[in-house]
């Protein structure tokens, strides 16, 4: 199940949490199962593995968060923009995935969806079931928000704040 | 292109989600201002970090059989029967398949992707243009007139046609020859046809650093073969689907006429 790793390691990413990321990928595979029926050949099947992925993670976390919106996150986003981000030079692990868990979970998704799943817009707007407008809107403010977050660890490292960005 | 232009497509540019042309220009942009060049290499340095770190989370040790024991349970709660058989087979292929092909900014990119080691980048340069320009562009299905072939290959090149058409088989025939462009390199390319299977003889000037030494690399991508070797600067591809071995068998017929040719202009 060459697949397996990916999606769990997305789902950990996501929800942040290894247990629950399990459930969720076994729930995945039982959905594929059942559902395969509708799998139309000549698709991609990792995308479509995703899409159901995506689509379990949405349930749980309804379940799980009482429906924890994106409204709310974007509240969050206007007061963190504007800064002008200094990325450290060398990034740990530990870092990266520290400041992405401070992302909130719906720009999270796509920017593991874009950037470590490497998922085209299209594929990732048929898995989140959005516009692609807004696919390509949360990819740019989650890396945005990822940038700040590692900005904000150099800055406790004692980097200092270098060269703007400019407009979002 | 301006810089603010330059941020406003920068995420795209990461995501290979431009068009072309859009692509080509922030290139462009890249290489002339430095301002915007550290910003780009700022955030590409996030996103490699990101992919690795990710790309290493530890998995749980009995996940696979937690989902395998998952899926059986079901399987047995399902009425058995030949159709129910048969998608469990098809889902489990499916589910089981590593070479996917997946879909980016299209099929190549597929294709290309499925390249690895040490020479795969080197193989990619003829393969994306082979992909590119002769598989997924139109091309002719009649050969065209050697004139027009003479022409649209300037002076420099022209006179390697008639070379290259005497050494291929009697039923293999230059169906087009040109100058293109795939992803920022410039290419002069035969688009040769063998019966119903398409070959792309490729040559590209040599970047610093990109070297294949002295022999012939060959390697199988996809259903593609590519054979690839270095000429007095250039690098050069002979890229079909056909089987290896007689892939194999026109790059060693064509690469001293190849070569003797780039000698002499040298």
């Amino acid at each position: 199940m060459p697949h397996l790793h990916e999606l769990y390691r997305t789902a950990a990413r996501i929800l942040g949490d290894a247990s629950q990321a399990e459930d969720v990928v076994q729930e995945t595979y039982l959905q594929a199962w059942k559902s395969f029926g509708r799998f139309q050949p000549g698709t991609n099947c990792r995308a479509w593995l995703f899409k159901i992925l995506l689509h379990t993670i949405q349930r749980y976390r309804r379940k799980w968060l009482n429906v924890r919106m994106i409204k709310e996150s974007e509240d969050v986003l206007e007061q963190a923009a504007a800064a002008a981000p200094a990325v450290p030079g060398q990034i740990t692990h530990e870092e990266i995935l520290r400041a992405l868990g401070r992302v909130p979970a719906d720009y999270r998704a796509a920017v593991l969806l874009a950037d470590v799943d490497e998922f085209s817009y299209k594929e990732i707007a048929g898995m989140l079931n959005v516009p692609i407008g807004t696919v390509m809107s949360r990819i740019s403010r989650g890396r945005k928000l990822l940038r700040e977050q590692l900005s904000e660890l150099a800055r406790s490292y004692g980097i200092g704040q270098a060269g703007g960005e400019g407009g979002a | 292109m301006t810089c603010g232009e330059f941020l406003a497509s920068l995420d795209a540019y990461l995501s290979q989600e431009l068009p072309e042309d859009a692509h080509r220009e922030v290139a462009r942009h890249l290489e002339a201002c430095p301002k915007c060049a550290a910003e780009f290499a700022g955030r590409a340095r996030v996103r490699s970090a990101l992919q690795a770190a990710v790309r290493v989370t530890p998995v749980p040790e009995g996940l696979e059989a937690g989902v395998r024991r998952a899926v059986r349970a079901q399987q047995s709660r399902t009425r058995a029967g030949l159709y129910t058989i048969a998608i469990a087979a098809a889902a489990m292929i499916c589910i089981s398949i590593v070479t996917l092909l997946r879909v980016r900014n299209g099929p190549e990119e597929a294709i290309l992707r499925k390249t690895s080691g040490r020479l795969a980048a080197l193989l990619n340069v003829g393969l994306r243009d082979h992909l590119q320009c002769a598989v997924f562009r139109k091309y002719p299905r009649q050969p065209e007139a050697a004139a027009q072939a003479a022409k649209d290959l300037g002076p420099e090149f022209a006179g390697l046609a008639p070379l290259v058409e005497a050494k291929l088989p009697a039923n293999v025939r230059i169906l087009q020859a040109h100058h293109c462009t795939a992803a920022g390199r410039h290419y002069v390319h035969f688009i040769v046809a063998d019966g119903n299977h398409l070959l792309s003889l490729i040559l590209t000037r040599k970047r610093p650093g990109e070297s294949l030494g002295a022999g012939i690399e060959q390697s199988g991508v996809d259903r593609f073969q590519v054979v690839a070797f270095e000429s007095h600067g250039y690098l050069a591809y002979l890229i079909s689907d056909l089987d290896a071995q007689r892939n194999l068998q026109l790059a060693a017929s064509l690469a001293p006429t190849v070569r003797q040719y780039l000698a002499a202009r040298s």
